[in-house]
């Protein structure tokens, strides 16, 4: 059969378009191979792995279907409170629903225009619902990664500012101190911070004695320790989070701040209508790579508290960490609990970037 | 002729070839640990004494970190086929080893030359199935009571040298020491599992069922009953009212209150003994660990950790495997363990041994913890043997003393009652024991 290579029922075409699509594949395939060994396949097998209770002896396993998740149910979510609190919950969504309809109709504008409202508003209402009937590991993953995103980029967001100010003569020391904890890693941020909150030898007390204050026992209080790790995690990341909001600061064309001093805007005003809006896109990249690098904390824990006291500071990832590879090693349950892990993280990043579609200013 | 001829010829090449190879080639062995610092300087030295003593087997001692590290780097070693002849692991994973698929239990290897019973009776037991000795014990240690015998002789305390006193009558010492002295706390002690069990034992209380996991798999705790909750009570009220104070689950930060004179006394273990002798600033004295009112003393579970033979498949490197934990059992390699460490000799002879008479003449509180121990009743009255004090045994040991840590946070912070906290650690640990029971249906 003879025919163009533009007729589309030539076998020849059928052909050229297998040996286009192989090639495709062929350029993919070394990378393929190596996340298929380092990825994909001990993803797979830890899916498998998490369906099975595994001997601590050895080479024992027993498959278990869904039990190590049914279990991890119990220990993360307090199922009680969660059955209570649902009734508030879904009353509390149809009122957003209400209120925010009734606040249209007041403003004479069409509801579309509340939608991105509406959306905070639930977003808000599921968080204190989620935070209301999370328990154990999971309770303390979320307030540590709370606790530690927000105030860190904050921070940042503030210190970037003041450094970006052209007015210190030493402004190059400041951000050398800034900068330098970028270069020092989790565990020895673990052993500098053991010292500074040393009961007996460490500055932190020391300096709050000078002060007239009795500080707390930071690593061995229930309720300091999970503070003293956010901390430590905090100051290890300022300097990160610090260089790039300069970046995104530098970005920012000094046309707007212009025009608005012609207008007669102060500082706040600036950051406010200006800095802020147009810093939205890092702010943004900040928030979901802190969130991440908060859920995936290991190093100070392991190095100040190990999870205690208690469990006061096991997180997911510690959790998992103590499940497999201490006292009793139980990897079923251990290669569950990272799977749970693995999807809070997709949801949490899914949340994110809705929240950005509607808020983030790319410029 | 030529035919009888090459057969002479053949063997004896066979024969020098045999030679030259049992000459030449000695036998290779990997030894894992777990002790870190100066203790593994103390087991190179050791080894390296082993190897010089004879020119067949050669060990290589490897550090793997700490005893959950080794025994994972085990548990890898079994799926690829890398184990090492010998490896240490700790008191609770005994029963876990007993069904490690690698094991070689000792006592297949015992020869006719080998007697268990040069050694200390608690010792030999904690290791022993029904055949003998599984593994042979190598550092062991026991909780003792350390104190600062300047502020307990200030407050004109005068506690037992060599005994144990009841928890009243340890309160009571704890009342006069802080109306009399200005030590702000009488004692300090981790929120570890480990002193929970001892003094539950020192007062004859089981904490598994099957008299504790010894003649049949424990499937239930016994801890939250009875003895288990006034001994819990005991130690949490301590916390709770003052006598101490709450440091949660640490080894360190309890010693660095006893040292700086803030406690008079300390729960800690025998292997602490020469730390505390050279860091004290005052003079360290030692007693028995306390027992419950209600109870008679009992004695001390050892702890510390044991040497397990791993099955190489060859019958020789089994062999050569139990002449390196034997020569780590005989007496001048017991004498530079303990001395050198503080964890006890494990062989009753050495109690009369001269060397360490003097040593201990010099060093009186490396000699309560073997008295504690030799003191420690290993069968009751009736001539049964006193399972309380031979020490539980379950497969998930480990992870159930991580429920007591827990239990003492649930008590002082979340404010439960000891009864309410061991009620759910003991709910929570026979979750484990059934899970790990399952594996044996």
């Amino acid at each position: 059969m003879e025919s163009s290579s533009q007729d589309l029922h030539s076998p020849w075409y059928g052909r050229r378009k297998l040996l286009k699509m192989l090639e495709g594949y062929a350029y993919l395939t070394p990378t393929l191979v190596v996340l298929s060994i380092f990825v994909f396949i001990p993803i797979i097998s830890s899916f498998q792995l998490s369906l099975t209770r595994v001997a601590p002896f050895g080479n024992a396993v027993r498959y278990v279907g869904l039990e190590n998740y049914e279990r991890l149910l119990v220990r993360l979510i307090n199922v009680e409170a969660a059955q209570t609190y649902l009734p508030y919950l879904l009353v509390a969504l149809v009122l957003s629903v209400i209120a925010i309809i009734g606040y249209s109709i007041l403003k004479h504008q069409p509801f579309g225009q509340y939608r991105s409202r509406l959306q905070y508003l639930i977003i808000f209402v599921v968080l204190v619902y989620i935070i209301a009937i999370v328990q154990g590991a999971l309770r303390v993953s979320l307030i540590f990664t709370l606790g530690t995103t927000i105030p860190g980029i904050t921070i940042s967001v503030f210190l970037a500012i003041a450094l970006s100010m052209p007015l210190r003569r030493f402004s190059w020391f400041h951000r050398l101190l800034i900068f330098v904890p970028i270069v020092i890693s989790s565990a020895v941020t673990g052993v500098l911070f053991r010292w500074i909150y040393h009961p007996v030898v460490g500055y932190i007390n020391y300096v709050l004695s000078l002060l007239g204050i009795d500080g707390p026992n930071w690593l061995s209080d229930a309720d300091w320790a999970i503070v003293a790790i956010m901390l430590a995690v905090l100051w290890r990341q300022l300097g990160f989070n610090v260089i790039i909001a300069l970046a995104g600061l530098q970005s920012i064309s000094s046309t707007f701040y212009e025009a608005a001093k012609v207008d007669g805007a102060n500082l706040w005003h600036q950051i406010r209508h200006i800095t802020l809006p147009l810093l939205s896109p890092t702010l943004f990249f900040l928030f979901v790579i802190n969130t991440i690098n908060s859920l995936q904390v290991f190093g100070e824990i392991d190095v100040l508290t190990q999870g205690g006291p208690g469990e006061t500071t096991r997180t997911l990832l510690y959790d998992i960490y103590f499940l497999a590879f201490r006292g009793t090693p139980q990897r079923g349950i251990a290669s569950a609990e990272s799977f749970v892990l693995f999807i809070l993280i997709v949801i949490l990043s899914v949340v994110q970037f809705r929240i950005a579609n509607s808020r983030v200013h790319y410029q | 002729m030529l035919k009888k001829l090459s057969v002479f010829v053949l063997l004896s090449v066979l024969a020098l070839v045999l030679t030259t190879t049992s000459a030449q080639e000695p036998i290779e062995l990997q030894f894992w640990h777990a002790m870190g610092g100066d203790l593994g300087e103390v087991v190179d030295e050791l080894v390296a004494r082993f190897n010089e003593s004879q020119d067949e087997i050669v060990v290589t001692a490897v550090f793997q970190g700490s005893y959950d590290d080794t025994y994972n780097a085990l548990l890898a070693a079994l799926e690829t086929d890398s184990m090492p002849n010998v490896t240490q692991n700790f008191d609770l994973a005994t029963q876990t080893m007993l069904d490690f698929p690698g094991l070689l239990p000792a006592n297949t290897q015992f020869g006719d030359d080998f007697d268990p019973s040069v050694f200390v009776p608690a010792v030999r037991d904690y290791y022993s199935d029904e055949n003998g000795m599984v593994a042979m014990a190598f550092n062991s240690s026991t909780p003792i009571l350390y104190y600062n015998a300047e502020i307990v002789a200030e407050a004109g305390v005068d506690l037992p040298d060599n005994d144990s006193l009841s928890f009243s009558e340890l309160l009571e010492a704890c009342d006069t020491i802080m109306a009399n002295t200005d030590t702000q706390y009488c004692i300090t002690f981790g929120q570890v599992g480990w002193y929970f069990e001892q003094i539950l034992a020192n007062s004859g209380g089981l904490y598994f069922n099957n008299d504790n996991g010894r003649t049949a798999r424990a499937s239930e705790v016994m801890f939250n009953q009875g003895l288990g909750v006034e001994v819990f009570t005991f130690l949490t009220d301590l916390m709770a009212n003052g006598y101490a104070p709450n440091l949660g689950n640490t080894w360190t930060d309890t010693d660095a209150t006893f040292l700086a004179g803030e406690a008079a006394m300390i729960f800690d273990s025998t292997a602490g003994a020469r730390g505390f002798q050279e860091a004290a600033e005052f003079e360290v004295d030692t007693t028995y660990i306390p027992h419950a009112d209600s109870a008679e003393r009992n004695g001390v579970v050892i702890g510390g950790a044991a040497l397990y033979l791993l099955d190489s498949g060859d019958e020789a490197t089994n062999q050569a495997a139990w002449e390196f934990m034997r020569f780590m059992s005989q007496e001048p390699q017991q004498i530079t363990w303990h001395t050198g460490t503080g964890y006890f000799p494990v062989r009753s002879s050495l109690q009369d041994n001269e060397e360490l008479q003097t040593f201990w003449a010099d060093n009186p509180n490396f000699l309560t913890a073997i008295q504690q121990l030799a003191d420690t009743n290993t069968t009751l009255d009736d001539g049964a043997p006193n399972y309380a004090v031979l020490g539980g045994r379950a497969g998930p040991f480990p992870a159930i003393r991580q429920l007591i840590v827990t239990a003492y946070s649930r008590v002082l912070d979340d404010g439960l009652t000891p009864q309410e906290a061991l009620d759910e650690a003991a709910a929570a640990a026979n979750q484990e024991l059934a899970d790990y029971n399952a594996f044996f249906e």
